[in-house]
């Protein structure tokens, strides 16, 4: 089997996939469906020999009579040299003036109080002849009377470094000592790391949080609580499936576990290194990391294998995973710090949401409160500290750009606000990094979507509306479909390929999808404790997308409820807060296992209820109208243009 | 020892609705038929007004019916290929409307001739469904609506996948639409929603819920009807719509009515079980909800209106009977 | 009144324990409210929470049972007015009346005829629950033989109807004489001799029927004086017949004991629809009404297999749990006597796909071999999601089937929201063309015609 461009030979057994000796010659496809012949991004040429297709759902007769074949689908039956085209390259630029915010610290943050790290200088009696204690009993014994701290517990490849280090150091060492943690809070202390000097100015964690789109990495000066340095990167997972349920079947395929792992981990190690260089660190220097996601990330970092998590009844192999050391994970940071992942509680609502729901005040607060991710998960949490209720509504990833035509991430060129005119028809929009627009991401999709509704362009049902007097209305290769940008005002591509920016009537099918569910998971949720939702008094958004929307635009589609809007608060990623806070603090930490064991989850899949609701809220706004009396309001009265929206369309 | 009979007080109640046009509002009936208007529950006359009983429907088609149960074509074999003489054996088999359903392999010409023919032969407010087949539903319903101008016909179906053209043809001569979801009360609202928001008066759209016949899913049908019945009582405007259903076509698909051999000893005698199946079908639609039935066997017919009669009696004093 | 979840939360100790071996005390709570778990299951509730919680439990219409022989009949504990609010808990009971005065030969073949009826209803054996019996002659002995000839025809639950203490008695003797555990019902009590009726009934402990002279005021008053004489167990006569006062009484019966929670009607109900309809034709539909709205025990008074079968059906459907839809049973279902050479198509034993996919190909008039694969009566797209409709699991049905030897091609049609299986179908189902059809079942006349051509 022998792969061009790149003329890579490799030797595989009859019956293997085309996919799977891409793999073995270390040819990276990319296979965002994860490989079960649905998204046809790894289409490759058969250039020469026997292959049989077990399916070509993506590709046409045309495609097929050229040689297209996909490699996830595609039997090797003999000897065959196969043409892999150029890889699109997953855009690497996601940090925007919007995400890196500045972090403060979440509270009043005492290091010897909170934080059960420690880095002690300790200037040991070196041994004579005279002294004959050994180098171990030596150490401790200096903790015990300089520092009043005893007890202190090792393990051997500690032992094995300490004679020299000591010695190097002469007798002069920072003690690094983990004086206890979550999964043994009354300690012993365990020696973490001996360093030669006087290292106590400075100590360092990192706050990770295992995103399916994007992985986040805070530096934390343990000392201060303030973040030095925080990183973002794409997991690089993505290649690999692009929501969990793929990832979940490519875990079950041949070592994909072990490849996911191994991916998560790489992702992880650039941004620790990148973080450790900003701050002019080793990365051996950070000590701890407290680690938070969904569960079924969690499950791929630790190579737990994920299966059960998709079938029914969608059980974890485990929610509490136990304290492991760096090391032993392959986590690149000190090998003899611990990695504590956060607590879920279900298949759906994981670490992420945990920490989320205690990082946001939500656990702490007597309000009735609505806590929602609008994202591919749609994890929606109700309660207040006394309760609280969650459930998943798998809304797909719509809100993220995936699977729209014209879809693409909050990347420089996506257009992320649109207005229509009502009586022309003629978009307005802005672009990310203002310029030529390349496609439109999902705080556009979401914008572009209430705009051809309260316009008329759209029905209530999300049908286009053919007969209306413009061109940007048209019936399309995919259906009917607007026009949102002529191809000569894009940047789509060369100036040959350019190609019109449409939304589809396909795409706007998956929208209502992805907002029907949100809306009925939070209606169920509300109607299975016999809660009225109108009694709800403040709603939390997170997740990455959270901090985007355009409340009177995600009202007007029914995405959220129709409420005041100052009940809103968009709160960004709370889950990488969380887990910031979680690092910083044993008490934050206990209060988010607290949170775990209090929040009672409910499989909406059991739930007949939900089907009801998700029908209702397929409709724009809702079924009912009378849950969204603004936009009834707007519906009959037609709406007032905002000051805002002039400007815009002046400018 | 007093008992205090709890009566609810429904702030919502069904909208009328008139089929059919006498000479005088332009049509060439004798009557018209009114169906709706009720503040409560299925004949629970102690708490409100049911001012129109459910009206009972007879469907006809355009030419034989090929794929009709055995039964029901040596019933009707005299008139089955004649439609005006079926929809005036319809009249005397007492129906109260009749439903004509055109034929996939009608011309504009058939179909139009047929409901000329049918509205000559009878005095009955009439439906008409097209085919099944959304392009050639079009095809023949907007012709039927400009023959038959004036008579407000109810056209159908309407469906999700297919009303504008419907709709466009009931607004343009002043017909009624039916309006069929299947089986979801959503679903059910939305569709009057859209076809309302079309510019079509609600007093001009039937709702068809669909169900499925006994044994073949009318539990969903059942429900589905009760909690549209029970929302328009609560004041939903939009699912204030007289619900109409097809017991007739759906119970003659289940093989219990359409077949007579071949079938297990137990299920007893064809034509009763036949005539059971078509009748609880229908009886049971009523009792969650149905203002309007269109049936298929004159023997239902007569047992589904004294029913309808029995149901509509006001409740006297209990007859005592001796044990 | 019931509480909500939120509601009997509020009363648990909220440490999340998890010893009820619910994650958490709102998850228990929940279950509670759906009545699917048992507050004994909880070990640490209070003494004052369990008064309250059990005030608010009790069911509102109580449940009755009859039995005998291993059979049993049950009625009651019905908690909603419309089945979409939960669900309609215990199926009413349909028994067949003969009298005394029959011929005893004829009184002994239609017991027989009851209890050998059964008929099958997508898998399952429907069938009715037992014979009644009513004293007409007024003579105990006449009754007592008659009951004998019916107990020698049938061992289902009996109802002995009389008024006529005495007489009744006797029936009640030849019975319980012969076998332990038997329990029938007594219909029964009167304003007239509900006491002497009320001592039988009490004596004996079999549950007793009370039929008032008037409305439900005299009804109520009866029940309590019945209750008094200390007969827990009672079957109301809702005292009326006919189609619109069966409906309106049994209506504010069943309102009263859930809404008001009235306790002297919250028991089930029983009635004659014979007694209420012209002719056996009227009867069916007339039962088919007391099923659906509020019957607790139905007394018909003609048998005939052609209107058993519908009611039975009609029974089953009403009951159905709306959270639970009924399950096809999986295997090979024959669709218009399909050859060698018919199509076979696969789909989920959700029995709405099923109806939906069988139904249009009927209809179509053609005729194929149609696989339901066990995907735990769940729709196409869900079980595939959920790993229970899978390339292994369709492979498996298809085999299991055998349907390999009954056709001469291999053809394999899957719905359409699955075509991405087709690939792995073909590996696990090897030597089979997997075709890939419609999404929606209305769809498959038109692809089925098409492969026709």
């Amino acid at each position: 089997m022998r792969f061009e461009p790149t003329d890579k030979a490799v030797e595989v057994r009859a019956g293997s996939l085309i996919g799977e000796a891409a793999h073995e010659a270390g040819i990276d496809l990319n296979m965002p469906c994860g490989g079960q012949g649905r998204c046809g991004r790894c289409a490759v040429i058969i250039e020469d020999g026997t292959v049989r297709r077990r399916s070509s759902l993506r590709l046409s007769d045309e495609d097929i009579a050229k040689g297209y074949a996909l490699a996830c689908q595609t039997v090797i039956e003999g000897d065959a040299v196969v043409m892999v085209p150029p890889q699109e390259k997953i855009e690497r630029r996601l940090t925007t003036d919007k995400t890196a915010a500045e972090v403060t610290v979440p509270f009043d943050y005492d290091p010897l109080r909170d934080q059960p790290l420690r880095a002690v200088y300790l200037e040991i009696e070196p041994p004579s002849l005279a002294d004959q204690t050994d180098d171990w009993s030596r150490l401790q014994r200096a903790l015990r009377r300089e520092h009043n701290i005893d007890g202190v517990e090792t393990d051997l490849p500690m032992l094995r470094r300490l004679g020299s280090i000591l010695r190097e150091a002469d007798w002069r060492v920072t003690a690094v000592l983990e004086m206890d943690a979550y999964h043994r809070p009354d300690g012993p202390p365990r020696l973490v790391d001996v360093v030669p000097g006087n290292r106590t100015e400075r100590l360092y964690g990192v706050a990770i949080d295992i995103g399916t789109t994007s992985n986040v990495v805070y530096l934390v000066d343990l000392l201060s609580g303030r973040v030095e340095v925080q990183r973002v990167d794409y997991n690089a997972q993505i290649a690999r499936g692009e929501d969990v349920i793929s990832r979940i079947i490519y875990a079950g395929k041949n070592d994909g576990l072990g490849e996911l792992q191994s991916l998560v981990l790489k992702t992880l190690s650039k941004l620790l290194e990148r973080v450790a260089k900003r701050a002019r660190i080793e990365t051996t220097d950070i000590y701890k990391a407290t680690v938070s996601g969904n569960s079924t990330m969690l499950h791929l970092f630790l190579a737990v294998p994920p299966e059960s998590i998709r079938l029914t009844p969608y059980i974890t192999t485990v929610n509490q995973s136990p304290a492991v050391m760096a090391g032993e994970l392959g986590l690149d940071i000190n090998p003899n710090a611990t990695v504590d992942c956060l607590p879920g509680v279900a298949s759906y609502v994981g670490a992420d949401i945990t920490a989320g729901v205690v990082s946001s005040g939500m656990a702490d607060t007597e309000k009735l409160t609505l806590f929602m991710d609008i994202g591919t998960n749609g994890e929606t949490v109700l309660g207040t500290r006394d309760w609280l209720i969650a459930c998943a509504c798998s809304a797909g990833p719509a809100f993220e750009g995936a699977g729209v035509e014209h879809g693409m991430r909050a990347t420089l060129g996506a257009i992320e606000e649109v207005w229509i005119h009502s009586d022309t028809f003629e978009p307005t929009y802005r672009v990310i990094g203002e310029r030529e627009p390349k496609g439109i991401c999902g705080s556009g999709l979401l914008s572009l979507l209430a705009e051809l509704f309260v316009t008329g362009i759209l029905d209530k049902s999300g049908d286009l509306q053919l007969d209306l007097d413009t061109p940007r209305i048209r019936e399309g290769e995919h259906g009917d479909e607007y026009v949102v940008v002529w191809a000569d005002e894009t940047d789509t591509g060369g100036l040959a390929s350019k190609h019109d920016i449409v939304i589809t009537e396909v795409d706007i099918d998956n929208l209502l999808r992805a907002k029907a569910a949100i809306y009925a998971g939070y209606t169920v949720l509300a109607e299975s404790v016999g809660v009225d939702p109108a009694l709800v008094e403040q709603v939390l958004i997170g997740g990455a997308f959270g901090q985007y929307i355009n409340i009177e635009k995600a009202i007007q589609i029914g995405l959220l409820p129709d409420m005041p809007w100052e009940q809103f608060h968009f709160l960004g990623n709370t889950s990488v807060r969380g887990s910031y806070m979680a690092l910083l603090s044993r008490n934050v930490r206990q209060q988010i296992s607290e949170a775990a064991g209090r929040m009672t989850y409910l499989e909406l899949s059991a739930d007949n209820t939900f089907y009801d609701q998700f029908t209702s809220a397929l409709f724009l706004p809702h079924t009912d109208i009378a849950q969204f009396p603004s936009v009834e309001e707007i519906l009959t009265n037609g709406r007032t243009e905002t000051t805002e929206r002039e400007k815009v369309c002046a400018a | 020892m007093t008992v205090e009979i709890p009566v609810e007080k429904w702030p919502g109640q069904v909208r009328e609705i008139t089929l059919g046009a006498t000479a005088d509002e332009g049509g060439t009936r004798s009557h018209t038929v009114t169906v709706g208007g009720e503040t409560t529950l299925p004949f629970l006359h102690f708490e409100g007004e049911i001012p129109h009983p459910p009206v009972v429907g007879i469907e006809i088609a355009s030419r034989r019916p090929d794929d009709w149960s055995p039964l029901l074509l040596e019933t009707w074999s005299d008139v089955v290929d004649d439609p005006a003489a079926w929809a005036k054996a319809a009249e005397e088999a007492g129906a109260d409307i009749l439903l004509l359903t055109l034929s996939l392999e009608d011309s504009v010409d058939d179909a139009t001739s047929a409901v000329r023919q049918v509205l000559e032969a009878c005095d009955l407010p009439l439906i008409v469904f097209g085919p099944g087949q959304a392009d050639k539903d079009n095809e023949l319903i907007v012709p039927v609506a400009e023959e038959g101008a004036g008579e407000r016909l109810v056209l159908g179906v309407c469906e999700e996948k297919n009303y504008r053209t419907i709709v466009a043809a009931a607004l343009a001569h002043d017909h009624l639409v039916n309006s069929r979801t299947p089986m979801d009360v959503n679903l059910a609202k939305q569709l009057i929603i859209l076809i309302h928001d079309m510019g079509l008066p609600l007093e001009q759209i039937l709702m068809d819920p669909t169900t499925g016949a006994l044994g073949y899913g009318i539990e969903y049908g059942y429900s589905v009807m009760e909690r549209l019945r029970l929302a328009a009582l609560q004041g939903d405007s939009m699912t204030q719509q007289p619900m109409l259903v097809t017991p007739g076509e759906e119970a003659w698909k289940a093989k219990e009515a359409k077949v007579g051999d071949d079938v297990p000893a137990e299920w007893g005698d064809w034509g009763e079980r036949a005539i059971n199946w078509e009748t609880l079908t229908a009886t049971s639609l009523i009792q969650s909800g149905a203002d309007l039935v269109v049936l298929r066997h004159p023997e239902t017919v007569q047992r589904v209106q004294k029913t309808i009669d029995a149901l509509m009696a006001e409740a006297g004093e209990p007859e005592l009977v001796a044990a | 009144m019931a509480l909500s979840g939120l509601e009997i939360y509020k009363l648990l100790p909220r440490t999340n324990c998890g010893d009820c071996d619910f994650p958490t005390c709102l998850a228990f709570a929940m279950k509670l409210a759906a009545k699917q778990a048992e507050l004994a299951d909880c070990p640490y509730v209070t003494d004052e929470a369990k008064v309250e919680l059990e005030a608010a439990s009790q069911p509102p219409v109580r449940l009755i049972t009859l039995s005998s022989n291993g059979h049993k009949v049950e009625a009651g504990n019905e908690t909603v007015l419309f089945r979409h609010e939960k669900r309609f808990f215990h199926k009413c009971g349909l028994f067949v009346r003969v009298k005394d005065t029959d011929d005893l030969e004829a009184v002994k073949n239609v017991a027989s005829e009851v209890d050998g009826f059964t008929v099958d209803y997508v898998g399952l054996d429907l069938e009715l629950d037992g014979m009644a019996v009513e004293a007409a002659s007024g003579d105990p002995d006449t009754f007592a033989e008659c009951v004998e000839a019916v107990r020698s025809a049938t061992e289902k639950p009996l109802i002995l109807i009389g008024s006529d203490p005495d007489v009744l008695k006797a029936g009640v003797a030849s019975l319980t004489a012969k076998a332990s555990g038997t329990v029938p019902l007594l219909y029964g009590a009167t304003p007239e001799n509900w006491e002497s009726m009320a001592a039988l009934a009490k004596k004996a402990d079999v549950p007793l029927g009370v039929r008032p002279g008037g409305g439900l005021e005299e009804l109520a008053e009866l029940t309590e004086q019945v209750k008094g004489a200390g007969v827990q167990n009672i079957v109301l006569d809702p005292a009326a017949r006919d189609f619109a006062g069966t409906l309106t009484r049994m209506t504010q019966m069943r309102r009263l004991a859930l809404k008001k929670n009235f306790r002297p009607l919250g028991y089930p109900i029983i009635t004659f629809p014979g007694e209420g309809a012209e002719g056996p034709e009227e009867e069916v539909v007339l039962a088919s009404q007391h099923i659906a709205k509020y019957g607790g025990f139905i007394v018909l008074d003609h048998f005939s297999q052609a209107s058993a079968y519908p009611l039975l059906v009609f029974r089953e459907n009403v009951f159905t749990d709306p959270q639970e839809p009924i399950q096809v049973e999986p295997g090979l279902y024959e669709i218009n006597d399909p050859t060698p050479d018919s199509p076979v198509m696969i789909t989920t034993n959700f029995s709405i796909t099923y109806f939906s996919v069988a139904n249009e190909v009927e209809s179509a008039g053609v005729p194929g071999w149609l696989i339901v694969a066990d995907a735990e009566g769940m729709s196409v797209l869900t079980a595939w999601a959920a790993g229970e409709f899978d390339a292994d699991r369709i492979a498996k049905s298809v085999n299991a089937t055998g349907v390999a030897d009954k056709i001469d091609h291999q053809k394999l049609v899957i719905p359409g929201h699955v075509a991405v299986l087709s690939g792995e179908l073909e590996e696990e189902l090897p030597g089979w063309d997997i075709l890939v059809g419609p999404r929606e079942a209305v769809d498959l006349p038109a692809f089925l015609k098409l492969g026709n051509e």
